[in-house]
């Protein structure tokens, strides 16, 4: 009686070993962070990549945002992870920092496949000369500008004031440019154009460095001498200003295009060039979506595949038409569908000349003490030079103690 | 009865510290041993391929007309080394394999070649040395490994090392990586010593107090307890200094061999790297010193002179054994004669009985008693170990032990009393200094729970009143703040306090005053998160006022009144008393609450401007997860647990004192 049962179970385990042999085809499971149109084109192109691969799977999980990044670091290095995940760059220097969490996969990475990316993207996804991740999209600030007030867009600093300064009656409430001027993202546009930056060569912080501080007097000119900007430039001043119509201009991203009231017409524009910097474009930071293989995986060869298949051209469109990304894929903004959206292409334009923003682990030092001196250089209580020097010693000495061996 | 009671136990201490401390010292001999081992096995690899690094440099600096692959090269470094097993010269630029005698490596065609896509492997470790050698030179102080051993299965060691060029002296073009079979050959450490000091120390006391109690006869044989005591533990310290000595001898004699051996193997590489340089007309000369003994950094370790003398002595090698083991010794004794004391005053048969007396209650219990070790005592351990040592983000890998840091983060934290900055511009108070946040941390506390106390009091004597209508609707409704999640109400406030929107500004403004910007300056910022924390507790100080007004009997006031008392005697001769019982825990209870409250800081103010509102708690978090300091965080916990530890006791013995007073 025992026999027989135990007979029986054992046939029917070796049935359902046959039964799950074909399901046993490589199986990848990405994480990722999108939501709406973005989720739907992502799933669309990994629908894609499996039906044209193989016996390869791939299985997404949107995770929500908020605790996206947490449970990267918590689950991939202890093998609990997915295969492939996506993040901006923002992170990965700490991740690899912590290791067993970002495959290098720099050695696949061919000559072709580093041409076929908008220049510098691949960059921001490089850590130490070695290549963690494959740019998917990308996001930057450009100049948006209400079409009832400006007929055609301010290409330098000097045209940008004088325009600004015609729509700009402060007692009314109006204001010919508005946007975030203290907060240090956007602030960056102003300081990369002077060449400046927060940190290098490597993790050295310089952000007292005098393009800083030059970068930061023309903002306070604009603000104090020129008046052509709101005094508590909060995004969701900014947000009301524009949908009222009370801001002609302002330096925003793709991401602030939803929030645009429908009766406002609106274009894009690239950032004006500075002719206070030698007539320098201003470079705005650019924050790349990479696409990773976790270290731990255990298909790291097909999950490169997908990683490949996901930053190339066809996927690219998808993402593009369907879910109104900005793929960095160059591909991409050849087709006649995107060329004739103006949209895309301004974005585009901009990122030719936008700087990646660092992806050091150094970075989350650098922001709480860059926004202290930036909001005191604005309220006048600090000249920039002592505001940015203080925060330098700060972030100076917040690095050297976590460097130090 | 010839032996008493004592004599037993102490001779039970003595066999148990004995034991214990023999295995774990042997435990500790061993792993020092073993440790020693690997060190001289990774060096024996390190001077193999260091040497052949060099022979590589040299071969691939040449012009390039005459450069070959460096296949012959590698064969003649195998042939002239027994050890070697397999070479593989690899070069980043191309991602060639230069050379390789690893059958993996020629099963996939014969080098020089292109590396192949399955030998990403291969690759990436070139990438990973290269990028190490590049951080290390940039940041000036070595942090990287530059030389990457691994322990294979099958006995072997895998050794890899960087090669440069003369072209990029500082650039590591590839690496050389060498599969060895080491010869430090290693003998069994003795075992009789364990045996010895588990069973002599007992054996000898125990004959010794037999032989002493028939010499001579006591009336209250109890009373040996303490001479006995002093005996077995001078005993066992004796014990205990022989055995660990004889370990610490043993294992310095045996490093000074290993050194020895290896000094012998230095000579011998070196002898063939000339040689090689000769055979391959290759534009190389060894160096008057020895470059190829180095640590993982490729450091060099100057224990082996270029011409194979020993700088290190016989005391050099012990000392460099002893540290650690020492050290671990030191504890073992501690350990036994905590053991012997234990048992030999009757504490381990008092804990005997204890748990055999109560075992249902023990039982039962020890489900919870496994909750709380693994949920609540391992954490908080492993935190207070943390705060032993330097862990930062960048060195999670590294064992507790190689980044123990001793009292560091503790004097850091406690010994800066940097409080004051003085720049041109004047004085300011530096707000990262702990004392600064220690300060905002009580002061927050005492005003939040007085202000939480004072209003929830007043409520609740407003909602006490008998002749109140809809008094459940008003209860009702000053509960809400509490039952709403801290967190939404945390961000429901910020959004009132803001600068431009926020409803507070348009208020003041409706009455003609300027708009505040809360969150500028370090006392209105304080302010936003005493409202919204003292919005947020005094729902529970009402209702614990409320239950404990409602247990007072009226009687009481009943005979106040007619004793002519007014309102406020009353309140303050039969309220308050009465409520003290009910008050005091939830006052204790709620500055723990306070001194903790992460979320409204964290979500309201940020501790803008510039630090200054942060209250202990946010700070170590930020220590934490902004600046990646994990074991100067975990040192400042553990700086809250204490405050809040004293706070506790001090706490408990003044409401003890008023109980007893009352």
């Amino acid at each position: 009686m025992i026999q027989n049962r135990i007979k029986r179970l054992m046939v029917l385990c070796v049935l359902a070993c046959c039964m799950s042999a074909p399901l046993a085809a490589t199986e990848l499971v990405v994480w990722h962070a999108y939501r709406g149109a973005e989720k739907e084109a992502f799933q669309a192109v990994c629908d894609q990549f499996s039906a044209q691969s193989d016996g390869v799977t791939v299985k997404t999980l949107a995770v929500p945002y908020d605790a996206y990044a947490d449970k990267i670091t918590a689950a991939v290095p202890r093998g609990k992870g997915p295969d492939v995940f996506i993040f901006a760059q923002d992170r990965l220097g700490g991740w690899i920092e912590a290791g067993n969490t970002v495959e290098p996969i720099d050695f696949y990475v061919d000559d072709e496949m580093r041409e076929r990316f908008l220049d510098n993207t691949l960059d921001a996804l490089t850590y130490r000369d070695i290549i963690y991740g494959l740019p998917l999209n990308f996001k930057c600030i450009a100049l948006i500008y209400n079409k009832k007030m400006i007929d055609s867009p301010p290409k330098t600093s000097a045209e940008l004031v004088a325009l600004a300064k015609k729509h700009t009656n402060a007692e009314a409430g109006r204001y010919g440019l508005a946007y975030a001027y203290a907060d240090f993202f956007f602030h960056a546009a102003l300081m990369n154009g002077f060449n400046g930056g927060v940190f290098a060569p490597g993790p050295r912080p310089t952000l007292n460095r005098p393009e800083n501080v030059k970068s930061v007097e023309l903002i306070l000119k604009w603000s104090k001498q020129d008046g052509i900007l709101p005094a508590e430039p909060s995004n969701a001043l900014i947000t009301s200003l524009f949908n009222k119509g009370k801001a002609a201009m302002i330096f925003n991203g793709p991401w602030f295009l939803g929030e645009i009231d429908p009766s406002v017409d609106y274009a894009l524009a690239p950032l004006p060039a500075l002719d206070e910097a030698g007539g320098n474009p201003m470079k705005p930071w650019m924050t790349i979506e990479g696409v990773y293989v976790a270290a731990p995986s255990e298909n790291k060869d097909a999950a490169f595949d997908l990683v490949n298949y996901l930053t190339g051209a066809e996927a690219g469109k998808v993402m593009a038409l369907k879910g109104r990304q900005l793929p960095a894929n160059k591909a991409v903004y050849q087709l006649e569908e995107v060329k004739k959206d103006p949209i895309m292409q301004a974005f585009v334009t901009q990122s030719k000349v936008a700087v990646p923003m660092p992806n050091l682990a150094e970075m989350s030092m650098f922001w709480s003490p860059a926004t202290t001196a930036m909001n005191t250089i604005i309220r006048g209580t600090a000249t920039p030079k002592d505001a940015l020097d203080k925060a330098q010693v700060q972030v100076e000495k917040a690095v050297a103690k976590l460097r130090k061996q | 009865m010839s032996i008493s009671r004592n004599i037993f136990r102490v001779t039970l201490g003595l066999f148990v510290g004995g034991l214990v401390s023999a295995f774990l010292g042997y435990w500790f001999a061993e792993g020092a041993l073993r440790e020693k081992v690997a060190e001289t096995r990774v060096r024996q690899g390190t001077i193999r391929a260091m040497a052949l690094a060099d022979l590589v440099f040299a071969e691939q600096s040449r012009a390039e007309k005459e450069k070959t692959a460096p296949g012959a090269l590698i064969q003649f470094w195998q042939q002239r080394h027994n050890d070697v097993d397999a070479v593989r010269v690899m070069r980043l630029s191309g991602a060639r394999l230069l050379a390789s005698s690893f059958n993996d490596d020629l099963e996939n065609g014969t080098p020089p070649r292109r590396l192949k896509r399955s030998e990403k492997e291969i690759y990436d470790l070139g990438q990973l040395l290269r990028a190490n050698v590049d951080t290390n030179r940039e940041e000036g102080n070595p942090r990287e490994p530059e030389v990457i051993s691994e322990e294979l299965r099958n006995g072997r060691l895998r050794v890899s090392v960087p090669w440069f060029t003369a072209k990029n002296p500082e650039k590591a073009a590839g690496y050389v990586q060498l599969e060895v079979s080491p010869t430090i050959t290693t003998r069994e450490l003795a075992f009789w010593p364990v045996l010895v000091l588990a069973l002599v120390p007992a054996f000898l006391f125990f004959i010794g107090s037999l032989i002493l109690s028939r010499l001579v006869k006591l009336e209250h044989p109890e009373s040996v307890l303490w001479s006995a005591m002093t005996t077995s533990v001078l005993l066992m310290i004796f014990c205990l200094l022989g055995f660990g000595n004889y370990y610490l001898i043993d294992l310095g004699q045996e490093n000074v061999r290993f050194q020895q051996e290896l000094a012998q193997l230095y000579t011998a590489s070196r002898t063939s790297a000339e040689e090689g340089a000769a055979e391959f007309a290759l534009d190389y000369e060894t160096t008057y010193t020895n470059d190829w003994d180095v640590n993982a950094y490729r450091q060099p370790l100057r224990y082996i002179s270029f011409d194979g003398e020993l700088y290190i002595g016989v005391g050099t090698a012990q000392d460099t054994v002893a540290n650690r083991l020492g050290m671990a010794f030191f504890g073992c004794s501690l350990l036994a004669i905590g053991l012997l004391v234990f048992f030999g005053l009757g504490g381990a048969a008092r804990f005997w009985h204890i748990i055999v007396d109560y075992r249902e209650a023990y039982i039962y219990t020890l489900p919870a008693m496994t909750g709380m070790l693994v949920l609540v005592f391992f954490p908080f351990g492993y935190g207070i170990l943390l705060s032993f040592t330097d862990q930062t983000l960048y060195n999670t890998e590294k064992p507790l032990l190689d980044i123990w840091a001793g009292l560091n983060n503790y004097i850091e934290i406690i010994g800066d009393f940097n409080l004051i900055q003085t720049t041109e511009a004047g004085w300011s108070f530096n707000y990262q200094n702990f004392y600064w946040t220690l300060f905002i941390t009580v002061a927050w506390t005492v005003v939040n729970v007085s202000i939480g106390v004072t209003i929830g009091l007043i409520l609740a004597l407003l909602l006490n009143n008998k002749n109140l209508r809809f008094k459940a609707l008003y209860r009702g409704l000053l509960i809400l703040p509490w039952a709403t999640p801290n967190y939404v109400t945390a961000l429901i406030w910020k959004g009132l306090f803001n600068r431009e929107y926020g409803p507070i500004n348009h208020t003041i403004q409706l009455f003609g005053g300027e708009p505040v910007a809360w969150f500028d300056s370090v006392f209105t910022s304080f302010l936003t998160g005493i409202t919204v924390n003292g919005w947020l507790s005094f729902p529970f100080m009402m209702v614990i006022c409320l239950g404990g007004l409602q247990s007072i009997s009226s009687d009481m006031y009943e005979a106040a009144r007619l004793d002519g008392a007014n309102r406020w005697q009353q309140f303050r001769y039969i309220t308050l008393p009465s409520l003290k019982p009910t008050l005091i825990p939830a006052v204790i209870l709620s500055v723990v609450w306070t001194f903790n409250m992460f979320n409204v800081i964290y979500l309201v103010s940020g501790g803008e401007p510039g630090g200054s509102n942060e209250i202990l708690i946010t700070k170590a978090y930020k220590l934490a997860f902004q600046d990646y300091r994990y074991g100067y965080s975990a040192a400042y916990s553990t700086v809250i647990f204490l405050i809040l530890l004293i706070y506790g006791v001090f706490q408990t013995k003044v409401s003890r004192a008023m109980e007893s007073n009352a």
